[in-house]
């Protein structure tokens, strides 16, 4: 333990700009530098170490804020949702079953147009208490009116959050924000963080303000009141469907300015590589996408024309972007952290919209879905056989299999 | 901190109405006649949350009008305490950071006794945990999930006859549970500063309670049982009757407890026999005389339990032999 802080100290002394923080202490950090007004903690792995880091500072002084130690998921999400209704800024996250726990509120904040920030440490659901990397928590939401948007690293994982407010708030959009990022591949690893500096983060987020705050300093606002369906029923899903489709040009205009701000250029929906002239592709979300991403490195090397989409957002989705990108490759797999019981071919979440939006394209590649599920961690190997499958795919005009499980015992290649 | 100013007379009563027209609660509803007493005692500067239930249902839906004259937000049907808790908490935290201008602001949650018995009741002893001034939670006893059609909750008393537990030929009983007492529960909570139970009757009674509690300097919770003529199946003339009955009857008991001191509000003696309440309402129409002496016969001995409590101003957790021992 003390040698790692000792090495920790030496790399943090050498660059005294960044900081070697756990993903989960850079999205602590986001939030200290937004000065969130309200947080609602409960335990439960692998996103804790945030709530953890959170209460450290505010045990220490470091920022101002109500820290309310709920009794369930359930309720913290109800507590972030009523404070941000009355005007504050609010902050809140869980994982894996934890979400599924707090789903009625985690539905409902959308509805209410309240931009609650949350960070899902993505992890699989139970049973049993499966504890391995799945996005089936975080995407059980993917229909209500949530953003989504998945990290790669500490780094990101801070920017995307710090972003996840700007857009939340502004109040074309007025939407709640998960920003996932993948449970211990980046909740739990150390890398070097460079935060913003405070004043800049205060100019490109301005004070939140509800339309309507519930405070009787702004008159009698009565909310979500109870309605009989015919009344305003197809209404009130119009405004939320609205809302999601301008949050592509909020979204857009976030990170350019941040990009400015923090000097690290990022690509706004989703990061290429060797797409110009990729024939086949992975298209990926989050932390593993560095190993895919380093995997297409090494086959470019060798004169394969191998390539890798990384979807920084799958909420909104961008079909616009992935179908560009896609547009000349010959054979798409998708690295697919999700699964849909009985869904078409009985693939994965992520697979069936990338699906859906190539039924759009003039060019429609093969496809694959590599289905990484039940919380077993993949390796470069894996990858590796991705590509060569696709490489068969793209030669054959078709895909022996559609679906493939690498992890599985007993799945060959 | 200033003295709670107490009404003694109905005059007193302010005028001015915040809960008013626009709802479509039944005609003779308790609850909404609880609302209208409580946000009277509560005053403009307050925000309302209200859990799913009756008062959620009933006071909107038709017309899209709303019958609150303070801010109203919905909340889950067990999420009336965690509402209540980040609502409370946003106010401290922006008047804490300057973000708003410092003043008292109440907190009110008013919601059903399943929302707040069964569902919320983690949320709820949550809440009762937190240091939050100026923080109430009212619990509507209407003794039923009554707007989804008279479903029993855990405050159901029992042989009541609902639609979960009705009274049938080999069942004849009804409800085979014996209400929870929430307050009680509630008063073991350290931090909580004011417990209470009310009713419609006296009248000035629970206008008061809801003023001290609000006063009391940190979280309150008020247990008021509203007669429901849909689930108990009286005609509506009689909900305050009814009231005054489920005292009288001892079948209620009227009683408050701050700074570690219990006092009763109201004291049934000589006591009337339960057959006076009981026998108003269809819901308990099945039960057989021996079964009413059996509610006598508990109504009696935990009676004993709460004069001593008067007697030495403490609680003491009453314990009747159940029906079925």
């Amino acid at each position: 333990m003390s040698g790692t802080k000792t090495v920790s100290r030496a790399i943090t002394k050498a660059l005294p700009k960044k900081n070697l923080w756990t993903g989960t202490r850079a999205i602590a950090e986001a939030v200290k530098l937004v000065d969130v007004d309200v947080i609602a903690a409960y335990p439960i792995r692998p996103y804790t170490g945030v709530m953890n880091s959170l209460a450290k500072m505010l045990a220490d002084g470091e920022f101002m804020a109500e820290i309310i130690v709920a009794d369930s998921e359930h309720s913290q999400f109800e507590i972030a949702k009523h404070a941000s209704a009355v005007g504050a800024r609010t902050f809140v996250g869980s994982s894996g079953v934890g979400l599924a726990y707090a789903a009625e509120p985690i539905i409902v904040t959308a509805l209410g147009q309240l931009p609650v920030v949350a960070i899902a440490g993505c992890r699989a659901l139970d049973d049993p208490g499966n504890f391995g990397m799945e996005w089936n928590d975080v995407l059980m939401f993917r229909d209500h009116g949530w953003l989504m948007s998945w990290a790669k690293d500490p780094q990101e994982a801070l920017d995307m959050t710090l972003v996840a407010y700007r857009v939340s708030e502004d109040h074309t959009v007025l939407l709640p924000h998960f920003v996932s990022v993948d449970g211990a591949a980046i909740t739990h690893i150390s890398t070097l963080v460079e935060p913003p500096d405070k004043d800049k983060v205060g100019e490109f987020l301005p004070p939140y303000r509800p339309p309507y705050p519930l405070d009787p300093a702004y008159g009698p606002v009565t909310k979500a009141q109870h309605i009989a369906p015919s009344l305003i029923g197809p209404e009130l899903r119009k405004v939320i469907d609205n809302s999601v489709a301008k949050s592509r040009d909020v979204i857009k205009r976030a990170w350019r300015a941040y990009s400015k701000l923090s000097g690290r250029e990022y690509p706004i929906f989703i990061e290429c590589l060797g797409m110009d002239d990729a024939e086949i592709a992975l298209v990926a979300m989050g932390a593993y996408t560095k190993d895919v991403m380093h995997v297409a490195r090494k086959l470019r090397q060798q004169g394969v024309k191998a390539g890798v989409v990384r979807l920084r957002y799958f909420r909104p989705f961008p079909n616009e972007e992935l179908t560009e990108a896609l547009k000349n490759v010959k054979a798409v797999g998708v690295v697919d952290f999700s699964f849909a019981y009985g869904s078409p071919n009985s693939s994965g979440v992520l697979f069936n919209d990338i699906r859906s939006t190539l039924y759009e394209s003039t060019s429609r590649p093969t496809l694959m879905d590599f289905m990484f599920v039940g919380g077993r961690e993949p390796s470069i190997e894996h990858f590796e056989q991705a590509f060569r499958l696709l490489k068969k795919s793209a030669n054959r005009g078709s895909s022996e299999r559609q679906v493939v499980w690498p992890t599985l015992k007993g799945e060959s290649s | 901190m200033s003295e709670t100013r107490l009404i003694k007379s109905i005059k007193d009563v302010p005028r001015e109405d915040l809960y008013t027209s626009g709802h479509r609660t039944c005609a003779g509803c308790g609850a909404a006649l609880g609302y209208r007493i409580l946000l009277k005692a509560a005053g403009p500067k307050t925000v309302v949350l209200g859990p799913t239930g009756c008062m959620y249902v009933a006071n909107g839906h038709q017309f899209l009008s709303s019958p609150y004259a303070v801010p109203w937000y919905h909340t889950q049907l067990g999420a009336g305490g965690a509402a209540g808790v980040g609502t409370a908490a946003a106010f401290r935290a922006l008047m804490m950071k300057g973000k708003r201008k410092k003043e008292d602001v109440n907190v009110i949650v008013y919601g059903g006794d399943g929302g707040t018995s069964d569902m919320g009741f983690s949320g709820l002893s949550m809440a009762m945990s937190y240091d939050y001034r100026r923080f109430l939670y009212v619990m509507y006893d209407n003794e039923s999930y009554a707007n989804t059609g008279i479903q029993a909750s855990s405050t159901t008393p029992w042989g009541a006859s609902t639609t979960f537990t009705p009274s049938g030929k080999v069942r004849r009983i009804g409800n085979p549970r014996m209400k929870k007492n929430v307050a009680l529960i509630i008063a073991a909570h350290p931090g909580v500063k004011y417990v209470a139970t009310a009713s419609l009757y006296p009248p000035l009674d629970f206008f008061n309670k809801a003023k001290k509690a609000l006063e009391a300097n940190g979280p309150a919770f008020v247990h008021l049982l509203v007669p429901c003529p849909k689930g108990w199946f009286f005609d509506p003339k009689y909900t305050v009757d009814l009231s005054k009955r489920a005292l009288e009857t001892g079948l209620w008991i009227l009683w408050e407890y701050q700074d570690g001191e219990f006092n009763l509000n109201y004291k049934p003696e000589p006591r009337k026999n339960v057959k006076d309440y009981l026998r108003m309402q269809k819901r308990f129409e099945h039960l057989t005389e021996d079964q009413i002496n059996e509610v006598e016969r508990m109504t009696r001995e935990e009676w004993e339990y709460w004069k001593e409590m008067d007697k030495q101003k403490k609680i003491i957790l009453p314990w009747i032999s159940p029906p079925w021992a």
